[in-house]
C-alpha cells in the first residue's frame, strides 16, 4: 500500500508540475478518439472523414474549453447526417437543440460527462459512467449523463437507419423525418438505459455522502447492483435485448475503475477515525474525523566526501556547498525532493519539508563566518 | 513575515474564486427576485422555442393526416388541445426552473457568506501580523 500511495503522490506532483502541459495533451487526445470514432461509425461524410481534418479540430479542442469539444463533436455528427440526407440532419439538429435549451443549461460545466458517455458506449463499457459520475459529479451531472445516453442512441438510430434511408427517393421527405421521429421516440433501450442510470448516479451519489466508514466501496457496490437490478427489470418489461453477461462484467469492470477513482480521489484510514464531541453557546457539535492515508515521497541524499582545497578569496561563492578556507575534509549533504505544487504545500506544511533544503556539514579547521551564504541555509519556498 | 495560516486562506479563496466561487459571485450579484425572474424567463423563452420545434416535428410527422383532415377537424378543439400541451410544458419547466433557481440562489448565499466570512479573517489576520 505504502508504495501505491508513494505513487499516487509522484503522479500529484508530476500532474502539478507540467499540469500546463498535460491537460492540452489529454484533451487533444480525447477530442482526437471522439472525432475519430464518429468518422468510423458514421463517416457519411468524406470531407470530413480525414485524418489532417481530425487532427486539426483536435487540435484547436486541446485549448479550447471542453464545452467546445462537445459542441463540435455535435457540428461533426450533423455534418455526417447531412451527407446522407438533410432531414436526418434536421431531425439531428432538433434533439441536439431540445436537449441543450431543456436540460444541458442546467449544468454546462458537466460537458466531459457528455462527451464520454457516448464514446463509452461505443466502447461497450457504459457501466462506468453512472458509478464515476455518482462517486465525483454533483446530482445535477445526471442532466449531463441523461443527454449522453440520448446523444449515443441518436447516433446508433442514424446508423441503423442509413441503409433504409439511401433507399428512399429525395421526394419522400416527410417519410425519413417521420421514420427518424419514430425510431428515436419509441427506442426502448434508450429509455431504459436513462432511467437506470441516472437512478444509479442518485444512489451512488447519496450513498458515498452517508457518514458511514466505507461510503465510497458501499456506494459503487450499490450502485453496480442497483443499475444491473434495473437494467435487467427494463430488458424484462420492454424486451431491449440486453446481454446478461455484458452487464454483469461492465458492472464488475465499473467497480475495479470506481476503486482506482476512489485511491486518487478518498483515500482515507478508517481505522483511525476520531469521534470528538464538544460544545459552545448555540451549538452541540459531533464531529467524526477520518484521516487521509498520506506518505512523504521519499527524498534523495547525496553524501559527497572530498578533501579540502584551498579556496582563493576571489573565487565566487558556490551556492548548495560549504565554504571553508584552509585544508580538511568536509561533507557535503544535499537532500532533493520534488518540486512542491500547490497541493503538496498545503499538505506538507508546518516544518515538514526541512529536509529538503540544501545544507551543508562541515568540517573545516576556521569555518568562515555564514554572513555571505545565506542562500545556501534559506528558504526554498517559491 | 510571511504567515502561514495566512497563505492558506489566500489560497483556498483563491481556488475559490477560480472555480466554484465565480458562479456563486454572478449569482450573488442579483437580488434574489431578480435572479429567479431572469432565470424563470429564460426558461419560459426555452420551453417556448422547444414547444415550436416539437410541434413543427410533430406537423412533419403528421403532415399528410393533417392535409387530409384540416376540413373535417373541429380547429378549436384541436388549438385547445395544443394549448394544454403548450401550457403543461412551459409552465411545468418554469415551476421546475424556479424551484432548481431558488435552491441554487440560496446555496450560492450560503457559501459566499462562508467566503466573506474567510475574507473578513484574511483582513484581520493581516491587522494582526501589522
Amino acid at each position: 500500500m505504502t508504495v501505491l500511495l508513494e505513487m499516487r503522490e509522484r503522479i500529484k506532483l508530476i500532474y502539478s508540475k507540467f499540469e500546463a502541459f498535460i491537460v492540452p495533451v489529454i484533451k487533444f487526445l480525447l477530442a482526437f478518439i471522439v472525432l475519430n470514432t464518429l468518422n468510423g461509425s458514421m463517416g457519411y461524410m468524406t470531407k470530413i472523414n480525414d485524418v489532417k481534418i481530425v487532427l486539426i479540430a483536435a487540435l484547436a479542442c486541446s485549448f479550447l474549453p471542453v464545452g467546445l469539444m462537445a459542441l463540435i463533436g455535435a457540428v461533426f455528427s450533423l455534418m455526417h447526417m447531412y451527407a446522407l440526407s438533410m432531414e436526418v440532419a434536421l431531425v439531428g439538429l432538433c434533439m441536439y437543440l431540445i436537449m441543450y435549451l431543456l436540460f444541458f443549461r442546467f449544468s454546462p460545466k458537466d460537458s466531459l460527462v457528455l462527451v464520454l458517455t457516448p464514446l463509452l458506449f461505443s466502447f461497450k463499457i457504459p457501466y462506468v459512467v453512472p458509478i464515476a459520475v455518482g462517486l465525483l459529479c454533483g446530482p445535477s451531472s445526471l442532466v449531463s449523463v441523461g443527454c449522453g445516453i440520448a446523444v449515443f442512441y441518436l447516433l446508433q438510430t442514424v446508423i441503423d437507419s442509413a441503409a433504409n434511408i439511401r433507399t428512399m427517393g429525395d421526394e419522400q421527405i416527410l417519410e425519413k423525418v417521420r421514420m427518424m421521429v419514430e425510431s428515436i421516440l419509441g427506442n426502448k433501450a434508450m429509455l431504459v438505459m436513462i432511467a437506470a442510470f441516472v437512478l444509479t448516479v442518485v444512489v451512488v451519489y447519496l450513498i458515498r455522502r452517508m457518514s458511514v466508514d466505507y461510503s465510497w466501496t458501499i456506494a459503487m457496490v450499490a450502485g453496480a447492483m442497483t443499475n444491473v437490478v434495473l437494467l435487467l427489470i427494463g430488458d424484462l418489461l420492454y424486451d431491449v435485448n440486453l446481454s446478461v453477461g455484458s452487464v454483469l462484467l461492465g458492472s464488475l469492470l465499473a467497480i475495479i475503475v470506481a476503486k482506482v477513482l476512489e485511491f486518487f480521489r478518498f483515500c482515507v484510514d478508517y481505522s483511525r477515525t476520531e469521534k470528538v464531541q464538544f460544545e459552545d453557546d448555540e451549538y452541540y457539535y459531533y464531529v467524526k474525523a477520518v484521516p487521509k492515508m498520506t506518505v512523504a515521497v521519499p527524498t534523495k541524499t547525496v553524501k559527497k566526501i572530498n578533501t579540502q582545497r584551498n579556496r582563493t578569496p576571489a573565487a565566487a561563492p558556490r551556492s548548495g556547498a560549504s565554504r571553508q578556507s584552509g585544508g580538511g575534509r568536509s561533507v557535503d549533504v544535499e537532500r532533493t525532493g520534488p518540486d512542491r505544487g500547490a497541493a503538496s504545500q498545503l499538505q506538507n506544511r508546518g516544518g515538514v519539508r526541512r529536509g529538503q533544503r540544501s545544507m551543508t556539514v562541515g568540517n573545516a579547521e576556521r569555518p568562515e563566518p555564514v554572513d555571505d551564504n545565506v542562500e545556501d541555509y534559506g528558504e526554498e519556498w517559491p | 513575515m510571511l504567515s502561514e495560516e495566512r497563505v492558506i486562506l489566500m489560497t483556498r479563496m483563491a481556488s475559490y474564486e477560480q472555480g466554484e466561487g465565480r458562479q456563486n459571485v454572478k449569482i450573488g450579484n442579483y437580488f434574489r427576485s431578480d435572479y429567479i425572474a431572469l432565470q424563470t424567463l429564460k426558461a419560459i423563452i426555452c420551453g417556448i422555442l422547444v414547444f415550436g420545434i416539437g410541434l413543427g416535428l410533430y406537423v412533419l410527422c403528421h403532415f399528410e393526416e393533417l392535409m387530409e383532415n384540416l376540413y373535417k377537424m373541429d380547429l378549436l378543439a384541436f388549438a385547445r388541445e395544443i394549448l394544454q400541451y403548450f401550457v403543461a410544458l412551459v409552465g411545468g419547466y418554469a415551476v421546475f426552473v424556479y424551484l432548481v433557481c431558488t435552491w441554487r440562489y440560496a446555496a450560492a448565499k450560503k457559501s459566499l457568506k462562508c467566503y466573506y466570512h474567510n475574507l473578513k479573517k484574511l483582513n484581520s489576520l493581516y491587522h494582526d501580523g501589522q
